[in-house]
């Protein structure tokens, strides 16, 4: 990565532990689903906002196990955005 | 209450604490580990315990500290008040480098002085989100004074560059797992504040937690005192719900109501008191409760000795925020209102703004800023009244901010837009109550006063500040002082506009402004008076003008605004000064400060200062191209301002000879052409012909030019342009085989030139060959011709004129020392900028002097430069 930001692109974030309504209230722009012992956090973020998550993560203590990103598929880019990597 | 009992204290961690200890024996510890990890509570404990460090100077770094100003005065007020050096009133001088730097530099002298030794804690340096901020700590870090030590907590690794220490065995780091409490002193805790569980339910929790500290600290909270104490850990190891989360829910449900009530009620303020609480809650008793929570070190920290302002743990006010908002919603925006009121009644308007913005009151919270938003632009906050206007949804337009935008627009030389607004803010003032009226009012005059004077608008001003004359009336206290704020601003604006045109009055005018801002603790305004007084200054003496500015700068840099619009002016002006008397390197790091101070007010009057600046040294140092550039941009701006600058006619002079040196004499005939009689009649642009006469080989053509000049029957601003005419007579003259009258010539320039040491129209003029031919025993001013052609020079070329060299070569070293004694650096500052102890650079000082047979720095710097020691190409 680098250079301009790509704009929102989906992401998961895995989460130790099972978080519960307090805490979530805290990503109200990702979906939550529990795998296992983890929580599993899906959305569709740009550059800023994902690291607005994780400072949230930091900051409430949270235990970060994975990120990962879902890159676009290359034959359908987003409609009018031509700077897709 | 059920808050655990006041006999919980941490348990003595032994083995960490004497962890850290022995971290500590080293120059630097980091202390780096996530939310919760029990960082501050370890360096408290490490503080109060015996053996402990006996003096302290802690700096918490405030939540999204960007400021990295307010950082570095936080951090040197810590030290001062550490080392008792508090009331001190601070010599240092002002250095031209970026003000960061110079804060630095001040924080390790007060560090120094501080005998004895001194712990130096920073706490919470994730929040510094400054990359120079950083930088500058980290060479802090790298030079501290023997018998200092520093530890720095955070959150996450940090860019430092700490290398050299580590390589130096003087860097220890303390992280995560270090931080993390072990089976045993999970036990022990649990035994300390009398919670009987088994072994298992101990290793239980322990497990569960994994050592984390906050969690460890929220269990215990809500095992104190509970029923059944081996279900409550069996259920929490049950959960799959992430520990603090759990903990903290579970903590909440066991305490008392009020105490519930008082944590969730007051979690959105970042700092509070009994009162403030009380006032939130709806309750009395509050403080009780807070002492109560500190006592049981339940995530509550008192912000002062005394201990009635308080701050929750940031991981513990998160959780509360979020646990506030989801069980009681609809009470968020009444808290903050209660809070904005209290925050009102205290005078504490910036954080009753931002309590009213988070109500959501945008009406409320626009009307408020309008008000405050002269008070504060007076105190220097324009970054922070903008900030605040920012925080306005954008649509939603409020009439009120007009006003506040105004401000904004003219601190950043926007004054078409600040015009624009101040219109609309004006009709708006109108339909306000007449209490509020009267104070719109007076900001509204103040802020037409500063955009007549940015404008170069004289008259408009002086028909604006008649109500100086007439003795200050009001009936309330707030009637005087506004009263005396307007009085303020109208001096400050006046002296200005009278300056800029250069009129007799401006001294005593920004005189008056900056004493009457001093009696009514408007120290930012007695700043912005200050920084206009080089301005005023008379042309000669320099180093007057010099000495001025330095008091100005000195003075901004104490309050941190050294890196500010509001100094902008001095900054410059010391630049030129310096110019005049040939102190080009020294004035072109002043000029490189300078524009950086103003790389957020783009107005015309400093940007055409900074041209003219600017255009003056490139055209000293012979690069006419960029010469001709700057003076060029100087001059377009003048069409920008109602009035110039009355140096203006100046730089249409320097312009015009800058583009005749260039070789461009046909431009500069055709701008020439394009003047007015009054203009083409001044002194300077008597000279600016001369030039190009010369350029053109007519120098009979450049005496007559300069004739007039040198008859004193032309309007002049300054002897300098005499002394320009005389060395360019003596050009024209010497271009004519003239040789004797050429050296006559020269003579009268040095003879003027002598009492200020001026060397600006020499440089300038490029008369390094004219004085060169002026044999040394024919001049009464040998040294000025010396020091004049070394400056001009580099380095002195011809070695038959220079004196004998000293009886002993001085060293490598001392030659580096040397290269800083122009300077204003302290001994001590000269020693952290070349990486040396201050007695080796005391030695070096000590044995420059001998070698050069002088006593003091000032002759040491003269015989320096007299032997050509101080110029580049002799001491690289």
């Amino acid at each position: 990565m680098g250079g301009m930001d790509p704009g929102p692109v989906l992401y998961t974030i895995r989460i130790d532990g099972h978080l519960g309504a307090t805490v979530l209230s805290a990503f109200p722009a990702l979906v939550p689903r529990r795998r296992g012992g983890h929580t599993v956090l899906t959305g569709l973020l740009d550059r800023s906002a994902l690291y607005g998550v994780l400072a949230e993560i930091d900051a409430l203590g949270l235990n970060l196990l994975e990120v990962r990103q879902h890159t676009p598929r290359r034959e359908s880019p987003p409609p009018g955005d031509s700077h897709s990597p | 209450m059920t808050v655990a009992p006041a006999t919980l204290r941490l348990i003595d961690r032994g083995d960490l604490l004497a962890a850290l200890d022995r971290a500590a024996a080293r120059k630097v510890t980091i202390i780096s580990a996530p939310a919760g990890s029990g960082k501050t509570s370890l360096i408290r404990a490490w503080a109060d315990h015996p053996g402990g460090p006996h003096r302290l100077a802690v700096v918490p770094v405030q939540r999204d500290q960007h400021d990295a100003q307010l950082f570095w005065l936080a951090l040197l007020d810590a030290v001062r008040q550490a080392t008792g050096a508090a009331g001190d009133a601070e010599p240092a001088a002002a250095t031209p480098e970026f003000n960061a730097r110079a804060m630095a530099d001040r924080v390790l002298s007060a560090l120094a002085d501080a005998r004895g030794g001194l712990t130096l804690v920073i706490e919470d340096l994730h929040e510094l989100a400054s990359p120079e901020a950083l930088a500058q700590l980290t060479r802090l870090l790298t030079n501290l004074p023997p018998g200092v030590h520093a530890i720095v907590s955070t959150r996450h690794d940090l860019r430092l560059r700490l290398h050299r220490l580590r390589l130096a065995g003087e860097l220890s780091e303390i992280r995560a797992s270090d931080l993390r409490f072990s089976a045993r002193e999970t036990r022990e805790l649990l035994d300390a504040t009398g919670i009987a569980l088994s072994e298992a339910g101990a290793a239980l929790l322990h497990q569960r937690t994994e050592g984390w500290a906050a969690g460890l600290r929220l269990a215990v909270i809500s095992l104190a005192g509970h029923p059944d104490p081996e279900r409550f850990v069996a259920e929490f190891s049950g959960s799959e719900r992430t520990v603090a989360e759990y903990l903290l829910a579970e903590m909440l449900d066991r305490q008392r109501g009020d105490v519930q009530r008082l944590l969730l009620r007051t979690c959105l303020l970042d700092r509070v008191n009994g009162e403030l609480a009380d006032l939130l809650t709806g309750r009395p008793g509050s403080e009780r409760i807070l002492l109560d929570l500190e006592d049981a070190n339940a995530f509550v920290v008192s912000l002062d000795p005394e201990r009635t302002w308080f701050r929750y743990h940031h991981l513990f006010a998160d959780l509360l925020r979020l646990e506030l908002r989801r069980r009681m919603p609809k009470q968020v925006p009444e808290l903050h209102r209660r809070a904005a009121g209290w925050f009102i009644e205290y005078g504490e308007m910036v954080d009753a703004i931002r309590h009213t913005q988070a109500a959501g009151d945008w009406p409320g919270a626009a009307q408020l800023l309008a008000d405050q938003s002269f008070s504060l632009t007076l105190d220097g906050q324009t970054q922070t009244l903008q900030a605040l206007v920012r925080a306005f949804p954008p649509g939603a337009d409020h009439p009120e901010l007009a006003l506040v935008r105004a401000m904004g627009d003219l601190g950043q030389g926007h004054l078409d837009e600040a015009a624009a607004h101040l219109a609309v803010a004006e009709t708006y003032a109108e339909t306000a109550l007449p209490d509020r009226r009267r104070r719109l009012r007076v900001a509204i005059a103040a802020l037409k006063l500063s955009l007549a004077r940015r404008r170069g608008h004289l008259a408009g001003v002086i028909e604006q500040v008649k109500f100086l004359d007439s003795p200050l009336t009001g009936q309330s206290d707030e009637d005087i002082a506004l009263g005396s704020d307007l009085r303020a601003v109208a001096l400050l604006n006046l002296g200005t506009a009278e300056a800029w045109s250069a009129l007799p009055d401006a001294e005593r005018h920004l005189r008056e402004g900056a004493v009457l801002a001093r009696e009514i603790g408007r120290p930012y305004l007695e700043v912005s008076c200050l920084a206009q007084l080089g301005l005023a200054s008379k042309v000669r003496p320099f180093a007057t003008t010099q000495r001025r500015n330095r008091e100005a700068i000195a003075l901004a840099d104490r309050h941190g605004w050294g890196a500010e619009p509001v100094i902008a002016p001095a900054l410059n002006s010391l630049a030129g000064a310096l110019m005049f008397t040939g102190d080009f390197d020294e004035a072109d790091r002043w000029l490189q400060r300078a524009e950086r101070a103003v790389q957020t007010d783009t107005g015309p009057d400093i940007t055409l200062l900074m041209h003219m600046a600017g255009g003056m040294l490139h055209a000293c140092r012979g690069r006419h191209q960029q010469a001709v550039e700057e003076f060029s941009a100087a001059e377009q701006l003048r069409s920008q301002l109602e009035g110039p600058p009355a140096t203006a006619i100046q730089v249409t002079g320097w312009l015009l000879a800058a583009q005749a040196r260039l070789g461009r004499p046909g431009e500069a005939r055709a701008l020439l052409a394009a003047l007015d009689d009054e203009r083409a009649g001044a002194g300077e642009i008597r000279n600016a012909l001369a030039v190009i006469c010369l350029a053109e080989d007519d120098p009979a053509g450049a005496l007559g030019a300069v004739q007039d000049v040198l008859d004193g029957t032309v309007p002049v601003i300054g002897y300098v342009t005499v002394v320009e005419a005389q060395l360019l007579a003596g050009l024209a003259h010497r271009a004519l085989g003239d040789q004797r009258a050429a050296g006559q010539a020269a003579e009268r320039a040095l003879a003027l030139a002598e009492p200020d040491r001026l060397v600006l129209p020499f440089a300038m003029t490029g008369s390094r060959e004219l004085l060169e031919a002026l044999p040394r025993h024919e001049t009464a001013h040998a040294a000025l011709r010396t020091e004049i052609l070394d400056i001009i020079h580099g380095s002195p070329a011809a070695s038959d004129r220079s004196p004998p060299p000293p009886a002993e070569e001085l060293s490598p070293g001392e030659l580096k020392v040397l290269r800083y004694l122009p300077t204003n650096l302290s001994r001590f500052e000269i020693a952290s900028e070349l990486s040396l102890s201050r007695n080796t650079v005391s030695t070096h000082i000590k044995s420059i002097y001998a070698k050069l047979g002088v006593s003091d720095r000032s002759s040491a710097v003269r015989r320096a430069r007299g032997l050509g020691l101080l110029s580049a190409g002799r001491t690289r």
